[in-house]
C-alpha cells in the first residue's frame, strides 16, 4: 500500500512538471496506428508527443476554458467542420505556412490556422443485385431525395458530424431553404429510423435491409481486409461503392486534420510533428493502416481503396473550411425534417 | 454554535461538493447563442420523453429482475442456491456500456449471433430473423442487467430479515404463495426495494456512455449537447431544471424509504431463522434455469463477447499495455478511496460530537454530488475553476492554478470527490447509527480522549463499513467514464477510456480486450466483498 501511495504522489508531482522537447496534442481521433506514427516521430525528433484523446466538442471546451493556460499544440480531429468552428472560436491562431506544408497540400484542404493530414469521401454504396446500374446512373447527394428511392435508403443520424458537413456542404452549394427540402425527402426515403455508425449502414445493404447507404470509404476498406472478421469481410463483398456527383461538381471530401493552437507552448516542434506527418512515410503508415485517401501526391491509397476506383472527380470546389460555417444550418434543416 | 475544527472541515467539504451545483447555476446569467429558437420546444419534450420512458422501461425491468432473484434465493432452496446468492452480484462488474457493446456486437448484421447461426445450420439469411437491441431497448436493456444488483442486494437483505412470524401469517390466513407474496413479503420490503430503485433511478437518469452510444438523446445528453455543442447555456439550464426535478423526487423518495426503512429492521434477539421451502424436481429445475439464465444474461453474456473477441482478434490482446492501465487505475482507486474515507470520518464524527444540526443540514446538502450527472460535474467543474482563475486569482495577481486542476489527477481526485461523497459518507454514517452515542460516553468517563474513543472505539466497529464502502467506490471508480474522459491528464488511460475511446472509433473488438479486463478486476473487487454485501446477521 505504502508503495503505491508514494507511486501516486510521485505521479501528482510529475503530472504538473513540464518536460522539454515535446509536443501535446488534444485529439479526436485515436487509432493505435497514429500512437506509433508518433512514436516514430520521437524516436527521429527526440521531441516527446503528449496526447489526451477524447470526444471533439468536449476537447474543444477543455481549450476555450484552459485559455491561455491551455498546454495543448495541437488539435487534431477528424472533420474539417470541427477544426472550422475552432477557428471561428478564436482557439486556433496561424502560422501553418512553411513551405514544406504549402507544398505538400492542396489549397482547398488548408488555412493559415489548420491543415488536411488525410482525406476521405462521404460516398454511396448499393447492392449489386437489386440497384440497376441505369438507376445509378448520374446520382447526386441531391437525387438521393428523390422519391425512387423511398423505403431503400439507409444513413447515420443527424449528430453525427460526417453527416453534418455533408449537409453544410450541401447548404452551401444549394442554398438552406433547399437542402430543407431536400432533408424531407432524405427522411420520406429511409428504410428506417436512422441507428448505427457508417459501417451499420453498409451492413443494412449487405443484409438486405436498405438497398443504398451513405457512409465514407475507409468502412469499406476496413471490412474487405478482414480486420471485422470473416462474416464482415464476406458481406462487404456483397455492396458496391458509388462516387455520387460526377457530371457536375464531384463528390464530398472531408479531412482528418490538425489545428495548432492559439497559446500552443511548443508552436515550432507542432509544425515540426505536422510536416512530419505530411511526409511520404508517415503518410504511407497512414493511408495502409485506416484506409484514409492521402493528403500528400506521390503516395497510393491502400490496394483495397484503390481497388474502389481512384479515378473519381473529387469536389474540389467546395472549400472543406466552409463546412464549420455551415453546420449549424445543417443540423437545424435535418432536425426539422424529422431527421432523427 | 462552537466554530471549530469538526465545524470547519464539513463546511469546506459542503462547499467543495457543492462547487458544480453552483457553477451550473451561475452560469446560465450568462449570455446564450440561442440556437433553433423554433426546434427547442420538440427537442425538450423529445429529451424529456426519452429520460422517461428509459426510466419506466429501467424501473420496471430491474424490480422484476432484482425482486424476483432475492425472492428466489430468500425463500427457497434449490441445487445452486448459495453460489446463486452471490454470483448474481457478479452483473455490477459490467457497466452500462460495456453491456452496450456487447449487445450490439452479438445481434447486430453479421455479428455473432449470426456467426453461431451460420456455423451451425451452414450458410442462410440469417441477419432479418436475428432481433435487434438497439436504440432505446437497448439502452433499457444495457443499463438494467447492470444496476438490477441494487435492488437485489437491498431486497434481498431486507427478506432475509423479514420475521418468520409474517410468513407463518400468511399461512394461517390460507393466502396462496402468490397472494403472501404480494400481499405481506412484497410490501413489507418495500422501503428496501424503493431505496434499490431510486439509486437504479439516479444512476440511470445520469447514464451518458451506454446512452450516446445507442443515440438516444436523453435530458442528460442533451444539456452535455447544448452545453457544449452549442454554447446554449439557457437551454441547457432548462434542460438541467427538468432533470433536476426528475432527481429531486428520487431523492426524496430514497430518503423517506431509508427512513422507513429503519423501522423494519430487525430487532436484536427477536430474529429467527427463516426456513426456506425446499423444492425438488421440475419446480427445482424451473428456478434453477430462472437464476441460470439471469445470470448469463446480465453477466455470462457481456464477459463471453468481450472474450470471444480478445480471442479471435488476439493482436489486440498483445497491443494493450496492461500494466499502465492498470495502475493508472489503481492510483485513482486509491487516492479516491483515501480521501473520501478521511473526509467521510472527519464530518460524520463531526457531527456526532458537535450535534449542530447546522451542521448535519450541511451534510445532508453536499452529498447531492451522486445525483448530477458525472459529465455535467466535469464541465461544471473545469468552468469553476476557469471562471475562479480568471476572477480571484488573477485579481491577487496570482499563479494561475487551471494547470494545477485541469487536466491533472489532483483534479480528477476532486471530481470523483465530489460525485461519490455521498456513497462514502452515507456508509459511514450508517455504520454511525449502529453505535451507540452512550458507548462514547462510557469511554469519556473512563478517561479517553475524543481522539482515543475514535481511534481505539469507532474506527475498529466501523471496519467493515469501511471495508464495504472502499470496494463501493472502487467499482464506482474502475467503471467510470465521462469524469475520466474529460479531465485526466496527457498520455493518462484507464481500462474505461481506452474501451470508450476504441468503441468510439468504430474498433469494439479493440475495445474488448480493456473491457474484459475491467470486468475481470471489478469482479474480484466483488468476490473479495461479497461476505460483507451478504452478510446475514448484524455482526
Amino acid at each position: 500500500m505504502k508503495k503505491i501511495s508514494i507511486l501516486g504522489l510521485f505521479f501528482v508531482f510529475i503530472s504538473t512538471v513540464a518536460i522539454a522537447a515535446e509536443v501535446n496534442i488534444f485529439s479526436a481521433r485515436h487509432y493505435d496506428s497514429d500512437i506509433q506514427l508518433y512514436e516514430k516521430f520521437t524516436s527521429k525528433t527526440g521531441i516527446k508527443v503528449n496526447v489526451v484523446s477524447g470526444k471533439s466538442k468536449a476537447l474543444e471546451k477543455r481549450i476555450l476554458e484552459e485559455g491561455a493556460d491551455c498546454i495543448a499544440d495541437l488539435y487534431i480531429t477528424a472533420d474539417a467542420g470541427r477544426l472550422g468552428a475552432a477557428k471561428a472560436k478564436g482557439m486556433l491562431q496561424g502560422g501553418l505556412t512553411s513551405d514544406a506544408i504549402k507544398s505538400a497540400v492542396p489549397k482547398n484542404f488548408r488555412t493559415s490556422h489548420w491543415v488536411g493530414i488525410a482525406k476521405r469521401a462521404r460516398i454511396v454504396y448499393f447492392a449489386p443485385e437489386r440497384v440497376s446500374s441505369s438507376e445509378l446512373m448520374g446520382l447526386t447527394y441531391e437525387s438521393l431525395s428523390d422519391p425512387k428511392w423511398k423505403g431503400r435508403l439507409v444513413i447515420r443520424k443527424s449528430n453525427n458530424i460526417y453527416n453534418q458537413s455533408l449537409v453544410a456542404s450541401l447548404v452551401k452549394n444549394n442554398g438552406k431553404k433547399a437542402t430543407a427540402a431536400w432533408s424531407k425527402g432524405v427522411v420520406s426515403n429511409m428504410a428506417r429510423t436512422p441507428k448505427g455508425n457508417d459501417r451499420a449502414q453498409i451492413m443494412a445493404v449487405a443484409a438486405g435491409e436498405a438497398d443504398i447507404a451513405v457512409a465514407n470509404t475507409y468502412y469499406l476498406a476496413l471490412m474487405l481486409s478482414g480486420k471485422k472478421g470473416a462474416e464482415q469481410q464476406e458481406a462487404a463483398k456483397k455492396v458496391k461503392p458509388f462516387f455520387p456527383n460526377q457530371n457536375d461538381r464531384g463528390t464530398h471530401m472531408n479531412i482528418s486534420g490538425a489545428g495548432l493552437l492559439k497559446h500552443a507552448p511548443n508552436k515550432a516542434n507542432a509544425i515540426k510533428l505536422i510536416e512530419f506527418l505530411l511526409s511520404t512515410e508517415a503518410q504511407e503508415h497512414i493511408v495502409n493502416n485506416t484506409f484514409e485517401y492521402p493528403m500528400i501526391a506521390g503516395v497510393s491509397p491502400h490496394p483495397l481503396v484503390v481497388a474502389m476506383g481512384l479515378d473519381f472527380k473529387q469536389d474540389l470546389n467546395t472549400k472543406v473550411s466552409s463546412y464549420g460555417a455551415k453546420q449549424a444550418d445543417a443540423l437545424e434543416v435535418m432536425t426539422a425534417a424529422g431527421w432523427k | 454554535m462552537k466554530f471549530n475544527f469538526w465545524y470547519f472541515t464539513s463546511l469546506i467539504v459542503s462547499l467543495i461538493v457543492a462547487i458544480p451545483i453552483l457553477t451550473i447555476f451561475f452560469s446560465f446569467f450568462e449570455s446564450t447563442t440561442n440556437y433553433f429558437e423554433i426546434l427547442k420546444n420538440t427537442f425538450l419534450l423529445e429529451y424529456i420523453f426519452n429520460s422517461f420512458i428509459l426510466l419506466l422501461g429501467v424501473l420496471i425491468l430491474t424490480f422484476i429482475l432484482g425482486v424476483g432473484s432475492a425472492y428466489m434465493v430468500s425463500f427457497y432452496n434449490f441445487p445452486g442456491v448459495n453460489f446463486f446468492k452471490w454470483a448474481l452480484i457478479l452483473s455490477f462488474a459490467v457497466p452500462p456500456y460495456i453491456y452496450a457493446y456487447s449487445l450490439t456486437a452479438f445481434f447486430e448484421n453479421y455479428g455473432t449471433a449470426f456467426t453461431i447461426l451460420k456455423s451451425l445450420f451452414g450458410e442462410g439469411d440469417y441477419n432479418r430473423s436475428i432481433p435487434k437491441f438497439d436504440g432505446m431497448l437497448g439502452a433499457i436493456l444495457s443499463v438494467s442487467f447492470s444496476l438490477f444488483v441494487y435492488v437485489y442486494i437491498l431486497t434481498r437483505a431486507s427478506f432475509y430479515y423479514q420475521s418468520q412470524n409474517l410468513i407463518e401469517l400468511g399461512k394461517n390466513l390460507g393466502f396462496s404463495k402468490l397472494k403472501s407474496f404480494t400481499s405481506i413479503i412484497l410490501p413489507s420490503a418495500r422501503p428496501a426495494i424503493v431505496a434499490g430503485l431510486s439509486l437504479v433511478a439516479m444512476e440511470t437518469l445520469s447514464d451518458f456512455g451506454a446512452v450516446s452510444f445507442f443515440g438516444i438523446n436523453t435530458l442528460t445528453t442533451g444539456i452535455y449537447n447544448s452545453w457544449i455543442s452549442f454554447d446554449d447555456l439557457a437551454f441547457a439550464n432548462q434542460l438541467s431544471f427538468y432533470l433536476l426535478i426528475f432527481i429531486f423526487v428520487l431523492f426524496i423518495l430514497e430518503n423517506f424509504s431509508r427512513k422507513k426503512a429503519r423501522y423494519h429492521s430487525p430487532t436484536k434477539g427477536g430474529f429467527k431463522q427463516k426456513e426456506k421451502i425446499n423444492l425438488t424436481g421440475i419446480k427445482s429445475f424451473m428456478i434453477f434455469s430462472t437464476c441460470a439464465l439471469i445470470l448469463l444474461f446480465s453477466f455470462l453474456f457481456p464477459l463471453s463477447q468481450m472474450l470471444y473477441w480478445t480471442i479471435i482478434f488476439p493482436k489486440n490482446f498483445f497491443d494493450l499495455n496492461f500494466q499502465q492501465l492498470f495502475i493508472n487505475t489503481m492510483i485513482l482507486v486509491f487516492l479516491s478511496c483515501l480521501t473520501l474515507i478521511i473526509f467521510s470520518f472527519l464530518s460524520n464524527y463531526g457531527n456526532r460530537v458537535s450535534r449542530s444540526k447546522f451542521l448535519s443540514i450541511l451534510t445532508t446538502f453536499s452529498i447531492s454530488g451522486y445525483a448530477i450527472p458525472g459529465v455535467i460535474l466535469a464541465v461544471a467543474f473545469i468552468t469553476f475553476i476557469a471562471w475562479f482563475d480568471n476572477t480571484v486569482v488573477d485579481f491577487f495577481e496570482l499563479k494561475s492554478i487551471k494547470r494545477i486542476f485541469i487536466g491533472s489527477i489532483l483534479g480528477l481526485v476532486l471530481v470523483y470527490f465530489i460525485r461519490f461523497y455521498s456513497l462514502a459518507s452515507n456508509g459511514i454514517k450508517s455504520g454511525y447509527e449502529k453505535i451507540n452515542r452512550s458507548i462514547d460516553e462510557s469511554a469519556y468517563l473512563i478517561g479517553y480522549s475524543k481522539l482515543k474513543t475514535f481511534l481505539n472505539i469507532h474506527v475498529p466497529y466501523l471496519r467493515n463499513s469501511v471495508l464495504l464502502i472502499t470496494i463501493l467506490i472502487s467499482l464506482e471508480i474502475i467503471r467510470e467514464l465521462p469524469i475520466t474522459l474529460i479531465l485526466r491528464p496527457f498520455n493518462f488511460e484507464t481500462f474505461a477510456t481506452t474501451a470508450y475511446i476504441y468503441a468510439s472509433q468504430d474498433l469494439l473488438e479493440a475495445a474488448a480486450v480493456p473491457s474484459l479486463f475491467l470486468i475481470i478486476i471489478a469482479s474480484f473487487f466483488i468476490l473479495l466483498t461479497s461476505k460483507y454485501i451478504l452478510r446475514d446477521r448484524d455482526e
